[in-house]
């Protein structure tokens, strides 16, 4: 059926824009590497991929003027849902370039920023990616290569999103949430169809907070 | 879909030029061998590194740029406040202590940007994954902002669970340490971007625009308006600040006897003790003018010409000179600026009979190429048609009689006249507290006698207190 693809669809679209996220918020700090850039490549066509995707499935949908009241009114939601995705992952990829071209890798004089963190990123670029472990390819030159690709890639996704302003018109004043307020502290089915099982989200170590006592050690 | 500034203009938003300095000192804090010396943070059993204490951050800023501790200091607080760098110890302090509580650097994605100012959906997730790890219990205000939010962005509110949830998935992925940095991280962000009630905003973002043009067409036409516009803002007049912060401190010491706040005023503050006395001497028709007021002319001609005494003064000494057709026709080219559009043509006309046609009973002197140009403009009157010969004649007087005035025996007879106003004996009990009330309201023209008796100064001349003659 139509709404549960598109909601597959769009569950997939979702984990990719929140693995991005989380690989951008690491550029230009200690995590940093050749890396973190292939990833964020690659992660970036696979958002790509299901954008379109996402997109054709839903026009589809919207255009045919068959279907249910209730019908439609879903598909307006998922589309919000589509396009709150799709701004979160252009306001991203803007920043993935300004920030890219900030802090080149190779320049011996650019220093990363010390944030603390220090670990690689490839689990969660594995999870945007659905596969067990990454494969690096990339040459050397890929910090500097892949702006201008991401650069021609950010004026394609300005313009699917100009497109479809213009081609779908769903006032997002119509649109009600299913969730209530605190719906994510019950048990996280997800709103659609997820393949990745029913996750716990409470935390693992509750009475570790940073705000306690913390020591510095000496210089070493 | 959520209304996006970001795609709404069709320009983006600058970076503001403080921001970029101060991201540049943080790049260079990062210099291996010129930094900041960075240590480890133990936390019960895992260690997180590049941590600095906030002694080291002020004493680097000294070593390097050669300021004082103050500075230093200072500099450090703004680092803080703008969220470049956050306390590990007590993160809604946005404070730099110069001891040794450990700060940490924040990661360029949650630098402060007036090109990416966060959006309500972002914060919507923020506080909805922060809802998810404490189970509920989120802080007062926290919880406010998470409702209105609820309301305020509702078509999209599945998005904001469904998004939380993943983001909060991915970061499962990372080791343990590097989840601490990201949550402090990311509250620290928001601390400083979403500011608890009652602490100060850091950041004006200025207003949003919302062009109707949503974007641009990145083609020759445009980039060849974008060259223009540049090289016309290169070649814009710049004054060095050498120069102008000069004729600003000048400026500042002539001014600062008259300015009631720095200086204080004579006889006394009527807005602090009731007493309108310093009004009243300051009136346009007051007989004996005050010292400084008069003082006040010889700073410069519109100060003059803005007083009305000053300009009656100015007057009669034109009429002796016999060039006071002069200043009744500024007056009356002002006049035309700034009166009613209606009666603009019939001034105008006014105007030129008695100033500018060649019989005329009070004819002024302007050079032929600007009265060619007036007289061709009179034949459509409007506001401004007579800005050209006012400005010359402006000039005319400024250069020619006002320095004159000022050498005159009329001035110098006012200013050895002008008497400086005693200053009102404060009331024998020092500490007594002046009660303060409002005046009533301005709408009533009537005195309402309210002497409320209270001991304000024993001045004998007291007028009513709480009426302001001049507001």
């Amino acid at each position: 059926m139509g709404k549960d693809e598109c909601k597959t669809m769009l569950d997939a679209l979702n984990k990719v824009t929140a693995c991005y996220r989380h690989l951008v918020i690491a550029l230009g700090s200690t995590s940093d590497s050749q890396n973190l850039r292939e990833e964020l490549k690659k992660t970036r066509k696979k958002a790509q991929e299901l954008a379109v995707a996402n997109r054709t499935k839903l026009t589809t949908l919207l255009k045919d003027k068959s279907i249910s009241k209730d019908d439609r009114a879903e598909y307006e939601r998922l589309w919000v849902l589509f396009t709150s995705s799709m701004e979160l992952l252009e306001v991203d990829m803007k920043r993935s370039l300004e920030i890219g071209q900030d802090f080149p890798l190779k320049v011996p004089t650019r220093h990363l920023i010390q944030t603390g963190m220090t670990g690689s990123t490839t689990t969660v670029a594995a999870r945007a990616m659905s596969v067990q472990n990454m494969k690096y390819e990339a040459d050397a030159s890929i910090d500097t290569v892949d702006l201008k690709e991401l650069e021609t890639e950010i004026a394609q996704v300005d313009q699917m999103m100009e497109e479809m302003e213009m081609k779908v018109q769903v006032a997002p004043w119509a649109v009600e949430a299913k969730q209530e307020a605190g719906a994510e502290l019950k048990s996280t089915v997800s709103v659609g169809n997820s393949s990745v099982g029913v996750i716990s989200i409470c935390e693992e170590e509750p009475k570790e907070t940073v705000e306690g006592e913390t020591g510095l050690m000496k210089v070493q | 879909m959520t209304i996006n500034t970001l795609s709404q203009d069709g320009v983006q938003r600058q970076q503001m030029p403080c921001l970029t300095k101060m991201e540049r000192m943080i790049i260079s804090m990062q210099d291996p061998d010129m930094g900041i010396k960075l240590r480890n943070q133990r936390l019960l059993i895992t260690v997180i590194p590049h941590a600095m204490t906030g002694i080291d951050i002020v004493e680097w800023l000294i070593k390097k740029f050669s300021i004082s501790d103050e500075e230093a200091l200072h500099i450090g607080q703004l680092f803080v406040k703008y969220g470049y760098i956050y306390p590990l110890k007590e993160p809604r302090n946005l404070i730099l202590k110069a001891d040794d509580s450990p700060y940490r650097f924040q990661t360029p994605y949650y630098w402060m940007s007036t090109r990416w100012p966060a959006s309500e959906l972002d914060y919507a997730i923020y506080l909805a994954k922060k809802n998810i790890r404490k189970q509920g219990e989120l802080i007062e205000y926290e919880k406010e902002c998470y409702n209105a939010l609820h309301k305020r962005i509702n078509h999209t509110w599945d998005f904001v669970v469904m998004q939380a949830r993943e983001q909060l998935r991915a970061s499962k992925q990372r080791r343990k340490a590097d989840r601490i940095v990201l949550e402090c991280q990311e509250q620290a962000y928001w601390l400083v971007t979403r500011p608890p009630p009652g602490t100060l905003d850091n950041i004006d973002y200025g207003p949003e625009r919302r062009t109707m043009n949503t974007r641009v067409q990145l083609n020759a036409e445009f980039y060849k308006k974008e060259i223009e516009h540049n090289r016309i803002s290169l070649a814009r007049n710049r004054v060095k600040s050498s120069i102008c912060l000069e004729s600003y401190v000048k400026y500042c010491e002539q001014y600062q006897p008259h300015d009631p706040i720095m200086q204080g005023c004579l006889p006394s503050n009527p807005w602090i003790t009731d007493d309108i006395m310093f009004w009243n001497m300051n009136s346009e028709a007051v007989a004996v003018p005050t010292k400084l007021r008069v003082e006040c002319w010889s700073f410069s001609f519109m100060e003059l010409l803005n007083d009305p005494m000053g300009r009656k003064e100015f007057l009669t000494y034109l009429e002796k000179e016999f060039s006071a057709e002069n200043l009744c026709f500024w007056q009356a080219c002002e006049d035309v600026r700034h009166g009613e559009t209606s009666k603009i043509p019939e001034k105008v006309d006014e105007v030129y009979k008695q100033f500018l046609s060649p019989g005329a009973s009070r004819w002024v002197n302007i050079d032929s190429k600007t009265m060619e140009k007036t007289l061709e403009g009179l034949k459509h009157p409007h506001r401004f048609v007579l800005d050209d010969a006012q400005m010359h004649i402006y000039f005319l007087m400024k250069k020619d009689s006002y320095p004159r005035y000022l050498k005159s025996e009329l001035y110098k007879n006012l200013l050895a006249r002008a008497i400086v106003p005693q200053e009102t004996k404060k009331s024998v009990f020092p500490f007594m507290r002046r009660q303060r009330h409002s005046s009533p309201s301005p709408a009533l023209a009537t005195q309402t006698g309210e002497d409320d008796g209270k001991a304000k100064n024993s001045n004998s001349v007291k007028s009513n207190s709480g009426t302001a003659s001049r507001l």
